[in-house]
């Protein structure tokens, strides 16, 4: 897959049901043109490291925001997450964890790998649609992106 | 001068002569005679003198000085008549014969009043008896005299052999006097006899007693006898103990008269000595004593065994034990007891060489008794050497541990399937896990799918609906909430159930107030009178103790809608030792019969469209009281109220100090 447009939004997301909620929501909170969906932790870590599908993408053209689910086929959400915060070229982009799990040894997991944020997926999609919202308008709209300067190797 | 002319003078008279016509014959006679007499007379004076000089014993002897006197004047008349014969002087004769007839009156005057005395003295025949007596007492004293030089030689000779013994020997009167000091003393205390007689020993040797000296001497007086340790002085100012024996002598007719002490020194050797004496001694009488202990033992089996293994002791236990008596068992050889695989293995044998090599050996195995009975017997094999090293055999105890080894067989059966169980426990609890780790991933997420798509359908597709597919669609909804609900109570009371407690000291007040700023929307929208005591610090999980606040004060605020005006009240009671906490509300209440009902799963006394709820927080709430230690109960009446109770265990362990009184509304 080729990608040159920027992508705002990396969905890591397995369920095409809640993928399919996820970006509903997140298009009617209209906080975002590009949204990339990727279907397991594989696929998410090649995005982020510009590998396999992704080899033509350019680094710098990193995303916005990830918002990573906890169960991931191949590669799990808590691996993905590692992987990224321990990359210099990765870790300061900000990951939200979404995820159904309230448990609090995935929370402190979360936390302890440097997650950003942590959300669970309400049953109520009202409820969703509001979190979605807020979370876009605050990481898209409100948040200083991190400069360039972030993502050098010391 | 003429008186003494006159006297010593002749004057006019004519010599005697005359008278006898101066005829030879007649003249000479009487000059002869009276020589003669004279003479006589004043020879007899000194006889009687030498006499009286010689016989000082004489009675009377004055007299024979009288007579002596009284004879010598005689015989000087008698010169003086031959004096006269030629020489006429008559008044000097005169003179002398008055001087001696005064002499002879006096004398004869005196000798008429000694008879009289004279007679009184003893005749010949008196003395002559009075001789023999004395002659025979003088015979008898003679004997006397050589019993009693044979005594005194003896007695020295007694002293001498006194002065032999290196004892301190000295004998003192009732006053303490010193009457005799052997060589022994002078040796031992440095004074010499003849120094110190007659002095008061105790003052002497400024003794230290052992106890009250009165004592001591009443003691003495009264058993005839003492014997104890002293410290003495010696005369080089050296301090000395003895070991003091004293002995009260008495005299012939029984009443004491003096004590005799012998004293010797106890040098630090001979203490040490003596001490190792009596220690020996009591070694002696406590081996005596454990020996009879060993030999009143019940519950072991106590045997000493000769270095080959034949029995040489045998105490009570071991009669009880194996059933052999003493008498049948002493000298026969231990592997008796063994069963007979063991006897040909040599099992005993090789027991008391390892005992023998190592000292001590242990065992556990089945022996028998003289019956042929087994037992198993718990073994203790001891070798015993003398201090030379020397094996001089061993001791063996014994216990008969059948039925502890059966239960300790019971207790290992019992160990492997509780190991089991815990092991069964250990993966259902997993499976738990990882099943309630599902549920909250794995179930939630079709519901949030029909939620999901429902609310889509309802936002922004009702415009192409009919009325009742919307009320249908708010079905969908509402029961995927009602799912999504239970879902959430039922994996809290699973972690419940598997989390730590964490206990610390919590304000139930804060906790109270923190649960209402938390109740759901409607407790802040309707008119709700709280009424909260003042609590205490309870020493509790807080987060837990947190649930059951807000479990209960949520069902208070559920129950009390109906009510125009909702009291509700928090408050504790100290009964029975225990701090019980209680949420009172005026709301529908409900029918006793079923508050058994209460607190089960899914349990509910409502109906839902009266009452929402999951039947689930009330079990959650029990379920952390529970695990405090704590217990819950509740009394309900319909239409009257509800009042839930709980305690969370002992006081001491659940509570700290009471606050101050805050009363709040809202």
């Amino acid at each position: 897959m080729l990608e040159t447009e920027t992508v705002e939004i990396l969905l890591v997301e397995d369920t095409p049901a809640d993928a399919e909620l996820a970006l509903h929501a997140l298009k009617k909170s209209k906080v975002a043109n590009h949204i990339l969906h990727v279907r397991d932790g594989a696929e998410a870590l090649d995005f982020m490291f510009c590998r396999g599908a992704y080899c033509l993408r350019s680094e710098e053209n990193r995303p916005v925001l990830v918002l990573l689910d906890l169960k991931l086929p191949k590669v799990d959400g808590l691996q993905v997450l590692k992987q990224i915060k321990s990359d210099p070229r990765t870790m300061a982009i900000p990951v939200i964890m979404m995820t159904s799990s309230k448990e609090e040894s995935d929370v402190a997991a979360g936390y302890q790998l440097g997650v950003n944020s942590y959300i669970q997926k309400p049953v109520n999609y009202g409820e969703f649609q509001e979190a979605v919202r807020q979370l876009g308008m605050y990481w898209l709209l409100v948040n200083t992106k991190p400069p360039e300067a972030a993502f050098q190797t010391r | 001068m003429d008186f003494l002319r006159q006297v010593f003078g002749a004057g006019e008279f004519m010599p005697h002569g005359y008278c006898y016509m101066w005829n030879p014959g007649l003249v000479w006679l009487h000059v002869v005679s009276d020589s003669l007499i004279a003479l006589s007379y004043f020879t007899i004076p000194f006889t009687l003198l030498w006499f009286v000089r010689k016989r000082r014993d004489l009675p009377f002897s004055w007299m024979f000085v009288l007579f002596g006197a009284f004879i010598v004047a005689c015989g000087a008349t008698h010169v003086m008549e031959v004096w006269n014969l030629w020489h006429a002087q008559y008044w000097l004769a005169g003179g002398l014969k008055a001087l001696t007839a005064i002499a002879s009156l006096g004398t004869a005057i005196l000798l008429a009043r000694l008879v009289p005395q004279a007679l009184e003295r003893p005749n010949i025949s008196q003395w002559a008896r009075a001789n023999a007596a004395l002659e025979s007492e003088i015979h008898e004293r003679r004997e006397l005299e050589i019993d009693l030089r044979i005594s005194e030689s003896r007695c020295r000779e007694q002293a001498e052999l006194l002065d032999l013994t290196h004892d301190a020997v000295i004998v003192r009167n009732l006053r303490n006097e010193i009457t005799y000091w052997n060589h022994g003393a002078e040796e031992l205390y440095g004074w010499r006899a003849e120094e110190i007689m007659g002095k008061v020993t105790h003052e002497l040797f400024q003794t230290v007693f052992p106890k009250a000296p009165a004592e001591i001497e009443r003691e003495t007086l009264e058993s005839g006898s003492w014997e104890g340790e002293l410290t003495h002085g010696r005369r080089d100012g050296s301090v000395v103990t003895v070991s003091s024996r004293w002995v009260l002598h008495k005299d012939e007719q029984g009443s004491p008269n003096g004590i005799l002490e012998s004293n010797r020194e106890i040098t630090a050797k001979q203490a040490a000595e003596e001490t190792e004496r009596k220690s020996d001694e009591e070694n002696r009488q406590r081996e005596i004593r454990f020996r009879l202990f060993i030999a009143a033992v019940k519950d072991y089996s106590i045997v000493s065994l000769d270095p080959d293994g034949f029995v040489t002791t045998w105490n009570a236990g071991a009669q009880r034990l194996k059933g052999y008596s003493a008498e049948e068992i002493i000298g026969q050889h231990m592997s008796r007891f063994y069963p007979e695989a063991d006897i040909a293995s040599g099992k005993a044998e090789s027991g008391l060489r390892q005992a023998a090599s190592a000292g001590h050996m242990e065992d556990q195995d089945w022996r028998v008794r003289k019956d042929g009975s087994q037992f198993w017997a718990e073994v203790a094999i001891t070798a015993v050497h003398d201090s030379a090293g020397k094996l001089i055999g061993f001791v063996k105890i014994a216990k008969d541990i059948t039925s502890r080894r059966d239960s300790e067989e019971q207790i290992r059966k019992l160990n492997v399937e509780l190991t089991q169980r815990v092991e069964e426990l250990g993966s259902a609890n997993r499976e738990l896990e990882s099943f309630s780790y599902s549920v909250s991933h794995d179930l939630r997420a079709p519901l949030r799918h029909m939620d999901g798509f429902a609310r889509i359908l309802k936002q922004e597709h009702s415009s192409k609906m009919a009325p009742e597919a919307i009320v249908y669609v708010d079905r969908i909804l509402e029961a995927a909430t009602h799912m999504g609900q239970l879902i959430d109570d039922l994996l809290n009371l699973a972690r419940i159930g598997r989390q730590e407690l964490k206990r610390e000291k919590k304000q139930m007040a804060g906790l109270v107030k923190q649960v209402m700023a938390e109740l759901p929307a409607e407790a802040q929208e309707r008119s709700i009178e709280w009424r909260i005591e003042p609590l205490p610090e309870m020493n509790c999980d807080p987060g837990l103790v947190k649930l059951v606040f807000a479990n209960l004060l949520a069902n208070a605020v559920k129950f009390t809608r109906l009510q125009p005006v909702a009291v509700i009240e928090v408050g504790s009671r100290i009964t029975g030792g225990q701090l019980t906490i209680f949420v009172r509300d005026n709301g529908v209440g409900f029918d006793p019969r079923y508050a058994d009902k209460l607190f089960g799963v899914f349990q509910r006394l409502h109906r839902q469209e009266d009452f929402e709820g999951t039947g689930i927080g009330l079990v959650t709430v029990q379920r952390i009281i529970r695990r405090h230690g704590g217990e819950i109960w509740v009394e309900s009446q319909v239409d009257a109220g509800t009042t839930f109770f709980f305690t969370l265990g002992p006081l001491s362990q659940s509570s700290g100090e009471p606050r101050t009184k805050e009363v709040e509304s809202a």
